[in-house]
């Protein structure tokens, strides 16, 4: 239910035909780049508590996994983000680990296939670091991603 | 605006033509590599089917736990429909996934999953041609090493050619409806 609830932010646009050719939109992009598997799963908490500070370090695991990162702007919209700048390996893996749980404003280019939406980022303008601060709120989401020796008063 | 023209320009010269490759980023290409069975398998499919390909490795603990039995699920839903879909696993642990070790573990996901490996020069090459990036991360204890890798599931045709790429975090009548707008049934 979950998934499908949030799976609403990422085909907000109408499905278009399938097979339809690529053909993209300049856009620039303000928002968090995400962990998409926790965000669409819904198995390590809400949609809020999967996002910013108290999710950055399993956000970091997940895109160190490979499991593709989005861009959450603003209003809610969820893009894939298909490839950043002149990286040659569709998005994944740890070309952008760098930039888990950041607030980034983007250049890049629109593409909407089956009712997703694909970003190719040609340039992460500005980097504003981890803006989203809601550890206080909800600590460490899930808490097993950091090893128990290396938590504040562990072994 | 110069940006934005820039940008343009710096797009229209890495892209593809559409009939190419359906996505901006061209993905996709030949391989050659053996199955399970021993026999090589190219991006064709023999059988003249679909195909979902994904490149993991069949001991994988973390997105491969989702995306393979994601796959296993879209083969059965389409084949209710009457479309034969191939699952293909390429592995990106060769020295996990033998000839020999990998068809089982994949048997218990889907009966039809076909296993991929090769030498470290084939199967490069299947990297490449899908923009597949492969990175050893640690070496567990129980199952050993543990690898970074792309994780979108793509739908080729028959010949190997890219439908379109499925999210992993999409669930199974999401993924099997985009599936389906791709594929006829057969017979």
């Amino acid at each position: 239910m979950m998934r499908s609830l949030i799976f609403g932010a990422l085909s907000a646009i109408a499905l278009p035909m399938a097979g339809q050719a690529a053909e993209g939109t300049p856009i620039q992009v303000t928002g968090e780049i995400i962990d998409t598997w926790c965000y669409y799963s819904g198995v390590m908490g809400s949609p809020d508590a999967v996002v910013g500070s108290a999710h950055h370090t399993c956000a970091l695991w997940c895109s160190a996994g490979g499991i593709p990162v989005g861009l959450l702007a603003e209003d809610g919209t969820v893009y894939m983000v298909l490839k950043v700048g002149d990286d040659d390996q569709t998005a994944g893996g740890d070309g952008i680990l760098k930039l888990a749980a950041h607030t980034v404003e983007a250049d890049g280019t629109l593409y909407q296939r089956d009712g997703l939406n694909y970003i190719v980022v040609s340039e992460v303008v500005s980097d504003l670091d981890i803006t989203n601060q809601n550890h206080d709120d909800y600590g460490n989401v899930p808490p097993f991603s950091i090893p128990k020796s290396a938590r504040p008063g562990g072994e | 605006m110069l940006r934005t023209l820039l940008t343009i320009m710096a797009l229209a010269v890495g892209m593809p033509a559409a009939s190419q490759s359906p996505f901006p980023v061209d993905i996709g290409g030949p391989y050659a590599l053996l199955d399970q069975h021993g026999q090589t398998r190219t991006e064709a499919d023999p059988d003249g089917k679909a195909q979902l390909v994904f490149f993991g490795y069949a001991n994988c603990l973390n997105i491969c736990s989702a995306a393979l039995p994601l796959m296993a699920q879209v083969v059965d839903e389409l084949a209710a429909d009457g479309i034969d879909v191939t699952p293909v696993m390429i592995t990106v642990a060769p020295d996990q996934d033998t000839v020999e070790t990998m068809g089982e573990p994949l048997a218990e996901i889907h009966t039809d999953f076909v296993g991929l490996t090769g030498d470290e020069d084939a199967l490069q090459g299947a990297y490449d041609a899908f923009k597949v990036e492969v990175e050893p991360l640690f070496e567990d204890p129980e199952y050993g090493w543990i690898y970074s890798h792309g994780s979108f599931v793509h739908l080729l045709d028959a010949d190997g050619e890219l439908l379109t790429l499925l999210p992993p975090i999409l669930d199974v009548s999401q993924a099997t409806k985009i599936a389906r707008g791709y594929l006829n049934p057969q017979g």
